[in-house]
């Protein structure tokens, strides 16, 4: 399976790109300036001396970009991570059991999967006045997961007829320990797959969030989207944003490669791990 | 003839997406209702420091009881839920604070809302139903043709569906309204136009209603494409396909064979985009100042004003709720195995 993932160009390419992005979250802000200091001259056009140019408050923007990078990265791994969780759990172990069990995980699904997701976490964002960048993670984890869930369901219900997955269950194995031993580690690839979906997913959602204010505290926590809200923010009304150009124009730039690559990444591994689409 | 009616399994089906639907709107509405609970301190508390500069203790008492009951946030627990049932079921939805602005005496939030929601149909269901018939339409088309157009076709729809819509609709004013003096920048009529029922207003209207559509559209535009070209691709590799093909069908035969196939996954599709477009159309009216129920919502936010933040959150699981029911309706009729209950 490695040799084919590492032959796919897709894959290959897709995870360059994600690399060199996540070395810039990671390298980015223990060289640059610090994000939220504002003794810098203001609205700075790029130059040598400031890469992409300074905010209207006097901040540096590629330093801002770099740690809201790593913030977003962070926000990913969470939301992703937690999100598979939610999913494996609500769709791996009831599908399995079938019968109760199956009908109630797919119904707590189907409930949440109604749930319009962006004005769900506006509500809540209400309900929490004080957002950490952790807990807009956790919150987009539990909103997010509802259609993993139906896939990874769907992946079990055609695995559990398998013989392999038979013959467990006639040597006397518990559900719980056949699922753990045997129907998961077959579809490690498929839910490494659906992690990298819900990963860009909570990428996204949180970067809408900040963009219209209810993420993290910007004052605290420099994310894209707070970039581009703090740019909206300070210059309202008529778009006076467009002058600074160079404040808004970056983070979205990168946010559209970052989900992007992610999406070429997943399409690389779906040709490896999906045989219908098998070609390299 | 009656008996029949009630016995066919489309009804059956209906029945069973009635009662699904019931139980989410029950849930939603509990949820809606307990959430705001857990607020430490209370609503009220929020909203007094607004009204004046500076009070005494005891004029802030009264002014706080007086509000705590003219808002029935006074009562237990449970007459508030018992209240707030028979708000929904009369669709009176209840007062919003008075948070200064445009609202600046307690207006009932339905009248809030009502002005609000053609705003965001107006942005939704084009969007939605213009995106769903010409994106399946690009993509149906590029699995067809294949080879490098469809390669192409691939590229853009992909990339376009993972764009910011934030970020995009603000390039857009960037480049269209500002660098090309296209389309007017933000706001949904020009400054210091009188509202009125003619042509010249709803040009107006119109030509601020270009970019939020566009922003919204070209997003949903690559999503409808990429999913229709993989399906298309899917379905045209199938045994029908190659069999119908060797008997010597006209291509665009066995074409309209693998479309109506391929359609159908994305037919279960609305119900997710539809979710997601109602998240990111409250988004896009935030950046636009496009007067719709999420810039609604969003203001209510920042003002914590909590009656108004649920009446906006009810009226959209209402839209989203009916939106999706609509659609599996619309699927049950659609697909043959659920209209007539075989196979």
């Amino acid at each position: 399976m490695l040799e084919l993932l590492l032959r796919s160009r897709k894959f290959i390419g897709g995870l360059a790109v994600v690399v060199t992005i996540i070395m810039f979250g990671i390298i980015g802000p223990m060289v640059t300036r610090n994000p939220q200091a504002t003794d810098l001259p203001r609205n700075q056009p790029p130059s040598w001396e400031y890469p992409l140019g300074t905010t209207s408050f006097g901040e540096d923007v590629f330093a801002q970009l770099c740690t809201g990078i790593r913030n977003s990265l962070f926000v990913g791994l969470l939301g992703g991570g937690l999100g598979t969780l939610f999913a494996v759990l609500f769709g791996a172990l009831g599908s399995y059991k079938g019968g109760w069990a199956d009908e109630a995980s797919n119904f707590v699904t189907n409930v949440i999967m109604v749930f319009p997701v962006l004005p769900l976490l506006l509500f809540l964002a209400y309900v929490l006045q004080q957002r950490s960048l952790f807990l807009v993670g956790l919150l987009i984890a539990l909103t997010g997961w509802p259609w993993a869930a139906r896939c990874v369901r769907s992946q079990v219900l055609s695995l559990k007829e398998r013989e392999f997955v038979n013959l467990a269950r006639i040597s006397g194995m518990k559900d719980r320990t056949t699922v753990i031993t045997e129907v998961l580690p077959n579809m490690l690839a498929y839910i490494l797959m659906v992690f990298v979906l819900l990963a860009g997913g909570a990428i996204i959602a949180e970067a809408g969030m900040s963009a219209v204010g209810v993420g993290p505290d910007r004052f605290q926590c420099a994310t894209l989207g707070n970039m581009i809200f703090s740019a909206i923010q300070y210059h309202p009304g008529v778009p006076h944003w467009s002058y600074i150009w160079w404040w808004f124009i970056p983070p979205g730039l990168v946010l559209t490669m970052l989900l992007s690559v992610i999406f070429v990444l997943h399409a690389g591994m779906d040709e490896v791990f999906n045989p219908r689409l098998r070609r390299v | 003839m009656m008996k029949s009616v009630f016995t066919h399994p489309f009804t059956k089906f209906v029945c069973k997406k009635v009662v699904f639907y019931l139980i989410v709107s029950f849930v939603a509405l509990n949820f809606v209702f307990f959430i705001p609970q857990f607020i430490p301190g209370d609503p009220i508390s929020f909203l007094i420091p607004r009204q004046g500069a500076y009070m005494t203790r005891e004029l802030y008492e009264q002014i706080r009881s007086y509000y705590m009951s003219y808002f029935g946030l006074d009562k237990p627990l449970f007459d508030r839920y018992i209240n707030f049932w028979r708000q929904i079921l009369t669709g009176d939805l209840g007062r919003s604070f008075p948070t200064g602005g445009p609202i600046s005496w307690p207006l009932p939030v339905a009248q809030a809302i009502l002005p609000r929601l053609p705003y965001t149909l107006a942005l939704v269901i084009p969007v939605l139903l213009i995106s769903f018939f010409l994106g399946n339409w690009i993509g149906a088309k590029a699995a067809f043709v294949g080879g490098k157009w469809s390669e192409l076709v691939y590229f853009f729809s992909v990339f376009s569906n993972r764009l910011p819509s934030f970020w995009f609709g603000m390039i857009l004013v960037f480049l269209l309204a500002i660098k090309a003096g296209l389309f007017p920048d933000v706001g949904y009529m020009t400054l210091g136009r009188i509202p009125a029922w003619d042509l010249a207003t709803f040009i107006d209207v119109l030509r601020h209603y270009c970019l939020p559509f566009l922003s919204l559209f070209i997003i949903y535009l690559g999503g409808w494409a990429t999913g229709m070209r993989s399906m298309m691709i899917h379905e045209m590799d199938s045994g029908y396909v190659r069999y119908s093909e060797q008997l010597g069908f006209r291509k665009n035969k066995s074409m309209s064979y693998a479309k109506r196939n391929a359609i159908l996954p994305q037919f279960t599709g609305i119900n997710l985009y539809l979710n997601a477009l109602i998240g990111e159309t409250a988004i896009i009216e935030i950046i636009f100042g496009w007067p719709g129920i999420g810039r609604l919502m969003y203001d209510a936010v920042l003002d914590k004003n909590s009656p108004l933040i649920i009446g906006c959150f009810l009226i959209i699981m209402v839209i989203v709720i009916f939106g999706n029911f609509l659609v599996d309706i619309l699927y049950g009729f659609i697909d043959p195995r659920i209209r007539t209950g075989r196979g």
